[in-house]
């Protein structure tokens, strides 16, 4: 079985529908470490509560798409609250301080969502045109995961073009490279870091709607990405779009690899990998900055 | 200037004071609790020694712990040892799995360090969770305690298990600040504050911040060992990451940089999860809420905050202490 090609190419798959999800979630997070320094480990958090207001509309409104599109604007408006009260005292805290609120604001968010929505796993129904299967090479494929690997190959070609193509893009990666410089010419820095801020929140948001069509939605259903958002920063990088990109398909497809060839060590794969990375390269695989 | 009576000190003597009282007094149930916390304070302060003196943030630190447990109850119950040696081995094999872990993960720093150290031991975790031989997810049962009656203390009775965790808590905080006191304690303090400056001078930057690793990795050994012997079993759990990230925010909340911060973290937040899970079903906001008020509020941790007003206020000038 292992070596059917028809095999390979849909384990294939689905281990790009995990690399985009996460992708989605470490890219945001990945940008507001490089520019900022900022530790924010409730990441995860945002990430549940769009998969929450996701439902939320959905049973409002009874169309995915109108959760798609106002679930992760809820997420990125909940994210500037955050920042407003909270984040922005912190921009220049020790980063272990950083830890200790953004750790608080997890565990208050979990209580949140079960106090709101309780504590049993529901989900997203998906949209009518992907709930069927495609036929890829004589084997059934749930159209809808090829749904989730396209949108985020179009996320990262916008994020691609804004940051190489546009004057905010130029700003944001001469911001990652020396911020303070930047602001010595006379450009809001802070401004750039919040506008990324909100995007990731946005991002952050977005996955959770998508991915609470193919996860449970459930309390808790955010400390399991957080871990692997956390992997695919540090493989990447800190603050590259590259780094984002490159770290996310190792670990997507890592971790589906290993928990179909290597079962009995799927839950070492993606830790082992990440060792290893970080043992040759101290700094992450593609960083914005150069490590000193 | 060496001072005998510093506020650290003075502190320490108080809780250990006030938990001695308090093993006679309260219940059996409390007395578990003492003993529980105690083993606790331990760890913590093992952990403080990493994050709040030589700046390395572990995620992984309760790796260590979990070797600790499992060569106690490995030796006990599988090959029938005594408890006195198995605890010496134990603290002796956890401080060499720190050292062939800290040789490859000292160099690394910030969030590279936290992430390496939490996946080394997701490895072990998984190791363990995997291997039938020492119970794989079911854990070990049927681990004793270090026999004391020569002290003239029964184990089996909580109060005086608890009475002989505290001792050890004693001897290993005096052991930890005579070090943290000692030239090579000032060192670590150096290269956390300007890592570039002690470098120039000459300071071996890499094997002060192993040797660190190592001693804390045997301290958290013993913590474990200790806990092993309290619950009478381990299982994978005390290795998962979660444990080594309760702990860091012991340690964070409680004040990094003092030993005694990293127990009264310790001592403060479990006595508050523990009574407000007894009180509301929702304690995880009521702890959040109170994470974020320590940030925002207490801003050098619970015990560093108060630290920082005593040290300002005019009865300790007064008693003949300089203000800093």
């Amino acid at each position: 079985m292992y070596s059917d090609p028809t095999f390979l190419v849909i384990q294939t798959l689905n281990g790009l529908q995990l690399a985009m999800l996460l992708f989605l979630l470490s890219v945001g997070l990945s940008v507001v470490f490089g520019l900022m320094n900022i530790v924010n480990l409730a990441h995860g958090t945002l990430y549940m509560f769009g998969a929450y207001f996701g439902i939320w509309v959905y049973n409002l409104t009874e169309s995915f798409w109108a959760a798609l599109a106002l679930a992760p604007l809820g997420v990125m408006l909940l994210g500037m609250f955050f920042y407003e009260i909270l984040i922005k005292k912190l921009r220049n805290a020790p980063p272990l301080q950083q830890v200790l609120v953004t750790f608080g604001l997890i565990f208050v968010g979990l209580d949140a969502v079960r106090m709101s929505w309780g504590n049993l796993a529901t989900s997203i129904p998906k949209p009518e045109i992907f709930s069927g299967s495609v036929l890829i090479f004589g084997e059934i494929y749930p159209s809808y995961r090829l749904f989730i690997i396209g949108l985020g190959i179009l996320v990262m070609l916008v994020l691609y073009f804004c940051l190489e193509r546009t004057r905010v893009g130029s700003i944001i990666r001469a911001g990652v490279d020396d911020r303070e410089m930047v602001s010595c010419l006379g450009i809001n820095v802070d401004l750039a870091f919040f506008g990324v801020f909100c995007i990731g929140c946005y991002l952050a948001g977005l996955s959770g709607v998508v991915a609470g069509a193919v996860f449970p939605v459930e309390p808790g259903m955010d400390m399991s990405v957080l871990i692997l958002t956390l992997i695919v920063v540090v493989v990447g990088g800190l603050g590259s779009l590259k780094g984002a990109v490159v770290g996310s398909l190792m670990i997507g497809l890592a971790e589906t690899y290993g928990q179909v060839f290597i079962p009995e060590y799927a839950s070492v794969t993606i830790y082992a990998l990440m060792a290893i990375i970080l043992l040759k390269r101290p700094g992450g695989l593609f960083p914005a900055r150069a490590v000193q | 200037m060496k001072k005998l009576f510093t506020l650290d000190r003075f502190v320490a003597l108080f809780l250990i004071a006030l938990s001695l009282l308090l093993s006679e007094s309260v219940e059996y149930y409390g007395q578990e609790l003492i003993a529980e916390i105690t083993i606790l304070a331990i760890f913590a302060m093992s952990l403080d020694l990493l994050v709040g003196y030589a700046g390395l943030v572990s995620l992984g630190h309760a790796a260590f712990l979990g070797i600790g447990s499992y060569a106690t109850g490995i030796l006990t119950v599988q090959y029938g040892w005594e408890m006195f040696p198995t605890m010496l081995i134990s603290i002796a094999l956890a401080g060499l799995v720190s050292a062939l872990v800290g040789i490859f993960v000292v160099r690394l720093e910030g969030i590279f360090f936290i992430m390496i150290t939490l996946a080394v031991s997701q490895m072990f975790h998984a190791y363990f969770l995997k291997n039938r031989e020492f119970g794989g997810d079911d854990g070990m049962p049927g681990i004793q305690r270090l026999d004391l009656e020569a002290f003239g203390l029964t184990v089996f009775d909580p109060a005086d298990f608890a009475k002989f965790t505290l001792i050890v808590a004693v001897l290993v905080y005096i052991g930890l600040d005579l070090l943290m006191s000692s030239p090579f304690g000032r060192y670590l303090i150096g290269i956390h504050q300007n890592e570039n400056r002690m470098r120039s001078l000459g300071v071996p930057v890499e094997q002060y911040k192993l040797a660190i690793f190592i001693i804390a990795g045997m301290v958290a050994g013993l913590s474990g060992s200790l806990q092993a012997q309290h619950t009478g079993f381990v299982s994978p759990d005390a290795m998962f990451w979660t444990v080594s990230g309760v702990v860091l925010i012991m340690v964070i909340a409680g004040g990094t940089g003092s030993l005694v911060g990293a127990v009264v973290g310790a001592v403060i937040v479990r006595l508050l999860s523990h009574q407000i899970s007894s009180l509301t079903e929702h304690w995880m906001l009521f702890m959040g809420l109170f994470f974020i008020a320590i940030v925002l509020f207490a801003s050098d941790g619970i015990y560093g905050t108060f630290a920082k007003y005593c040290r300002r206020s005019r009865w300790w000038k007064s008693a003949g202490n300089s203000s800093d």
